[in-house]
């Protein structure tokens, strides 16, 4: 901008003279001109460098901050760190041992929710393996099943290793120990008597763990999780040993209390179901912890 | 769940040791360790415990302020009002300042001979 009022009054000044004569134009007038410009140019050139930012200026009003900002800091209290909660393996739990003195001992423990009971024993039932029975028609040929169903109270039967996990119809906190105590009789008869656990079938026809696994894998993949990805839910893998699967449940499917329902009827079935093979499932999430529970 | 009275700690370092002092945390509530017996240098054993005498919704071991502290094991000895004393063993764990480990453990579950 001031090069080109400059370039004017330059350029005016060379012409002007000759014409302003001729037009009657007194030479004060002309001055007065060349005044005006040179006035205006000092100005805009006083502006530019009041304008020009520099270390030590001020900024401009428009510049400044809102007046609450311009109070000086103050030091915010520190928040305290949020912490992961992290599980260490469990290596060791006291438990009371007896010395094994050929006796069978079953020992009964009922579960938290009271409609089921672990039987441990001290003899193995189906080693390296597990093996669930949905009904009576499925204990065909394993006989400590087949008289497990004979009582009318067993809903489902899951052996594994050295525990039978019996589920009974009645749901609820009812008294365990009669019902036990049967059914700790029907162990001890069936083991005495030297008859085989699970039908022997079963046991000849298992595939091996790793066959199982990829077979899981895929109905996680390609069943499960795109099924709990809609409430922003997670499944994964966890172990396969021999047949038995472990799964952890991750996302909006960790803390939630439908976990247990999304687990026995929406999981178990579609394992079973597509991998007839599999034994026991569990469970390895810890609902409380992790950095996103449901709940939180 | 029980009413936690009392519980103790022992604490195996591994290699990476450790300075300062050691929190435990109740509830979301932060609590030295008292009765302190030993270290947390590297291979040293710490011994603490506190009396609780409230309900355990969340027990943990706080990491370090700084640095990282590698535990071998931490054994819990369990007091709980109305159950038997009980003790769970917890292997190898890394902890730090921006991590806790969880030491709560319900208690085992009744049982009867059949």
């Amino acid at each position: 901008m001031l090069k080109k009022l400059s370039k004017w009054f330059n350029g005016g000044s060379k012409a002007e003279p000759s014409k302003l004569s001729s037009e009657t134009r007194t030479e004060k007038a002309v001055e007065t001109r060349q005044e005006k410009a040179a006035r205006i140019a000092e100005d805009i050139r006083n502006r530019e460098a009041k304008e020009a930012p520099s270390p030590q200026q001020t900024p401009p009003a428009s510049m400044m901050p809102p007046r609450e900002e311009m109070t000086p800091p103050q030091e915010e209290p520190r928040q305290p760190v949020r912490r992961t909660i992290i599980q260490a393996p469990i290596v060791a739990q006291k438990k009371e041992e007896t010395p094994d003195d050929g006796t069978i001992r079953i020992k009964a423990e009922p579960s938290k929710e009271g409609d089921s009971c672990k039987f441990m024993v001290n003899r193995s039932l189906f080693p390296g393996h597990s093996w669930y029975f949905p009904s009576f028609e499925s204990a065909g040929g394993s006989p400590l099943a087949e008289r497990m169903f004979s009582l009318d109270e067993v809903e489902n039967l899951l052996i594994h290793e050295s525990t039978a996990t019996v589920t009974r119809k009645t749901k609820g906190h009812a008294d365990w120990k009669p019902m036990a105590t049967e059914i700790g009789k029907v162990i001890r008869e069936i083991l005495e008597a030297g008859q085989g656990v699970v039908d022997k079938k079963i046991e000849e026809d298992m595939p091996p763990a790793e066959s199982i696994r990829e077979e899981i894998q895929k109905v996680i993949d390609e069943e499960v999780n795109p099924g709990v990805a809609g409430h922003g839910g997670r499944i994964t893998l966890r172990q396969v040993e021999g047949n038995t699967v472990t799964i952890e449940m991750g996302g909006g499917c960790q803390g939630c209390s439908a976990a247990d329902l999304t687990l026995k009827q929406g999981i178990h079935n579609a394992f079973r179901k597509s991998v007839p093979f599999v034994g026991a499932i569990y469970d390895e999430t810890d609902h409380a912890a992790g950095q996103n529970p449901y709940f939180s | 769940m029980p009413r936690l009275l009392d519980f103790k700690l022992t604490i195996e370092t591994g290699d990476r040791g450790t300075e300062g002092p050691v929190l435990f945390s109740i509830n979301n509530h932060q609590v030295p360790l008292e009765n302190l017996m030993g270290g947390t240098g590297p291979g040293e054993t710490l011994e603490g415990g506190f009396s609780v005498n409230s309900f355990a919704h969340s027990l943990t071991l706080i990491g370090p302020e700084a640095g990282e502290w590698g535990i071998k094991s931490i054994k819990v000895d369990y007091n709980c009002e109305n159950t038997e004393p009980y003790s769970v063993t917890f292997g190898e764990v890394t902890l730090n300042d921006r991590t806790e480990v969880n030491i709560w453990q319900d208690p085992p579950l009744p049982t009867f001979d059949v």
